[in-house]
């Protein structure tokens, strides 16, 4: 029997930058396949090939055996291929079933058959999960549903092949346990999914093959769970991830007081001290107050009550004091909050600090730009082309370049949130490493996450936030995830 | 920076293409069309709306907008020639005039910075306030009788070049410097790029909107000075539309009305472009209501070559 879906070749240039070269993809019916790769290894540049928002500069693509070509979404679709986006497009006020046959209505004459689309609608749903009512809008669902949602439109449109990327972002571990499931359904349907996630875990729950991909190159297609996640990952990131031990640069000096911060009921008196070399961790549940102490701190936001000193003089409100004071956002939200898409990586890197870049009121461009590539150098960015729009970069290296922004500034006192969301495994060890040299270096580092093995990593102690209240403060030896979630979950 | 000027570049030579070929095209149908008075002409006729849609780039590269230049120029059109034909001397007029339109612009600029107004319905109100001040000032009377000394300034030329286009040029590198060259530009882009992003990378997004709509009136005031120069009189209805024509020569010269994205070079070339059209289609006895349709689709298919130049190698890269 040929293959469900088989690329063969796949050539991709953008501009002068080759992203694909020569990549192949060959998928069973049925199967549930692993697309694996740093970013900027080309993932996200094939499954937009797939899906026709792309068109390849050379290469095939069959299905079941036979050769389609692929020029516009609307080719993907009527071959049989739905994908299955990170941030779903869906129509908030529009219903599930408005959704579901968007672009698509079912008619009577002229009219929309609303009961033929419920009932069409509640037949799709009801395999996958029945508890979705077709009439509710869009926008009272959870995001989980909403995914499920997706997933039925496009066994709507008779999809055999489902590409999902990063599915499970936003998923509680309970509804990825559902996604799990649903997963299933279509594979014994015959229908084939491409999973892409940097989750190991999730990778190796779902999956029965993987092909991983680095730096545009096809690298390997792998059984899993057959090959160690190990060696999956040194297949990724193309040398072996070192296993660091923890070690703490904390001195007794005092850089950062927080004294009695407060903003409605999302912060409430928060007060501690921040010292030179320590990496100071926040853990706590989503919407425990952690992004917005943290905004607080940088004077993005202004507090009701309470201030700041650094080095014990008061520091006044607003991002443009703080940071002369020597503080520094890494933002959780890089797009909406940290990158400037369409200038370049100097314009970005050099933002807080362009009178320092200037004379006699005039930037000078020779500078700024030998010192951002230093620094770029330092924090590995690749490609190493600090002329290039920092939107062309990959998450991973968009964070480097915006780390890099404060090193430039001489920033004192990095805040970051969530330092290493939507950033995969080979960038994360490095901003890893990048944020233990900080310490080395005095520097005083604060950071919230969610995901309790870098707190575990990274943090000499913890603060942990419940409700707007920091609950309790770990020291280096009651880190562990269990007193975390101690103090993190309320008690009710 | 040199891909990224690249990337501007390209974009200020698909405008001059554009300008090439309409100017071509003029060139075969009018044996008058290509000496060098007329297109000198061209220069100077231009030069007026190259003066607002200078400070309008500005404006619209910051993410902002201004409707109100037309009024503005006009309100400091009469203050001026208030004060000349009062006897204020000449240097202590023109700096009334223009202080005038920093004012204006000041206003326009704390609104939108401090008040968190949106800038089309601000400058939209400082359209009719400033245009409502001329007219009640002048009771909607022209004011005649400009002092020759004054008058002097913008009629004369210099090496052949009439002076309003001298003067057009220099501000014109002025403002380049500040957009390429100064912090200033870069918050200019980055405030348009991304106004949140900005403030929490230290951008002073307040003063950075206030000098661009000072910038703006500025450059409306200078406008007005130059015509009421060339006209011997000041009108208080004078200025009318402006601000179309100056947000038409950015949009051509590829400003993105998004913000964050535009050139001097790029909208320099839209003035002239828009200049040659008028002129051209003039010396072919083309009635002027076919000139304003032959501007409105250049500006549609500015746009449309734009949308397709910049589908072409675009994309996410994973």
């Amino acid at each position: 029997m040929p293959p469900r879906l088989s690329l063969t070749d796949v050539q991709k240039t953008f501009g002068l930058t080759k992203v694909l070269h020569g990549v192949a993809l060959t998928v069973q019916p049925g199967e549930v396949h692993g697309l694996l790769g740093e970013n900027g290894a080309g993932k996200s540049t094939l499954l937009n090939i797939l899906c026709g928002v792309l068109t390849c500069d050379s290469g095939q693509i069959a299905i079941d055996g036979a050769a389609v070509h692929i020029a516009s979404p609307r080719d993907a679709t009527t071959a049989g291929i739905a994908m299955i986006h990170q941030e779903l497009q869906q129509v908030p006020e529009l219903t599930v079933t408005q959704n579901i046959f968007l672009g698509h209505a079912l008619r009577r004459g002229i009219f929309v058959d609303r009961a033929r689309q419920e009932a069409e609608a509640k037949r799709l749903l009801s395999a996958l999960d029945p508890a979705i009512d077709v009439t509710a809008p869009i926008r009272s669902l959870r995001v989980a549903q909403r995914q499920i949602v997706e997933i039925a439109k496009a066994l709507r449109g008779n999809a055999k092949i489902i590409a999902m990327d990063e599915p499970t972002s936003s998923l509680t571990p309970a509804e990825f346990e559902k996604l799990v499931a649903v997963i299933a359904k279509l594979s014994a349907q015959g229908v084939s999914v491409i999973y892409v996630s940097h989750k190991m875990d999730e990778v190796f729950r779902v999956c029965q093959t993987a092909t991983i991909l680095r730096d545009g190159r096809l690298i390997a297609q792998v059984p899993i769970p057959a090959t160690p996640v190990s060696d999956v990952i040194e297949l990724m990131v193309g040398r072996e991830l070192a296993k660091s031990t923890h070690q703490s640069h904390a001195t007794n000096r005092t850089l950062l007081k927080v004294i009695g911060l407060s903003r409605g009921r999302a912060v409430q008196d928060a007060t501690f001290d921040l010292r030179a070399g320590e990496v100071l961790g926040i853990a706590g549940l989503v919407g425990s107050g952690r992004t917005e102490l943290m905004r607080l701190i940088a004077g993005v936001d202004r507090a009701d009550t309470g201030h700041i000193e650094v080095a014990g003089a008061v520091i006044p409100a607003g991002p443009r004091a703080r940071i002369t004071a020597g503080l520094g956002l890494v933002p959780e939200e890089r797009k909406r909050d940290g990158i400037i898409r369409h200038r370049p990586v100097t314009s970005n890197t050099g933002l807080p600090a362009m009178r320092r870049f200037s004379r006699l009121g005039v930037i000078r461009r020779a500078m700024l730009r030998a010192k951002t590539e230093d620094l770029m150098r330092q924090v590995n960015l690749r490609p190493l082309d600090v002329a290039r729009p920092i939107g062309s970069f990959s998450g991973g290296n968009q964070q480097k370049a915006i780390i890099g922004r404060w090193l430039a500034a001489g920033t004192q006192i990095f805040l970051f949130d969530e330092p290493t969301r939507g950033i995969d495994v080979g960038a994360k060890a490095e901003i890893y490493d990048l944020i233990e040299r900080l310490a080395a270096e005095g520097k005083a580092v604060l950071f919230v996450s969610s995901e309790l093995p870098e707190v575990i990593r990274l943090a000499d102690r913890v603060l942990v936030m419940r409700e707007g209240k920091i609950s309790a403060t770990l020291g280096p030896d009651q880190i562990t995830e269990a007193h975390i979630a101690r103090h993190a979950i309320p008690s009710t | 920076m040199r891909t990224y000027f690249k990337s501007i570049k390209f974009r200020d030579a698909g405008t001059l293409i554009g300008l090439i070929l309409i100017s071509i095209v003029f060139a075969l149908m009018s044996p008058v069309f290509l000496t060098a008075p007329n297109l000198l002409n061209i220069l100077q006729q231009s030069s007026i709306n190259a003066c607002i849609a200078l400070g309008m780039t500005l404006v619209i590269i910051s993410g902002g907008i201004d409707l109100s230049v037309g009024p503005v120029a006009a309100l400091t059109a009469i203050l001026g020639a208030a004060m000349l034909v009062a006897g204020v001397p000449i240097p202590l007029a023109i700096f009334g005039a223009l202080a005038a339109g920093v004012v204006c612009g000041f206003v326009n600029g704390a609104l939108i910075a401090w008040g968190g107004l949106q800038p089309f319905i601000v400058t939209l109100g400082g359209l009719s306030l400033y245009r409502a001040l001329a007219l009640i000032y002048t009771g909607g009377q022209p004011i005649f009788g400009l002092p020759d000394g004054f008058r002097a300034l913008t009629n004369g030329t210099f090496l052949d070049v009439p002076t309003p286009v001298i003067i057009v040029a220099s501000l014109a590198v002025v403002a380049w410097v500040i957009l390429n060259k100064t912090p200033l530009g870069e918050y200019f882009m980055a405030i348009g790029g991304n106004p949140e992003a900005a403030r929490i990378a230290g951008v002073p997004v307040v003063l950075t909107k206030l000098a661009a709509y000072m910038i703006s009136g500025f450059m409306a005031a200078v406008a007005a000075m130059i015509l009421i120069g060339r006209l011997g009189a000041a009108e208080p209805t004078m200025g009318t539309l402006w601000e179309l024509d100056a947000i038409a020569a950015s949009a051509i010269g590829g400003a993105s009305l998004m913000g964050g994205r535009g050139s001097i070079p790029g909208t320099l070339i839209g003035c002239i472009i828009l200049g040659t059209l008028r002129n051209g289609l003039t010396l072919l006895n083309v009635q002027a209501f076919y000139q304003l349709l032959a501007t409105g689709i250049i500006i549609i298919v500015a746009m449309l070559i734009d949308k397709f130049a910049s589908g072409v190698g675009g994309g996410k890269q994973g």
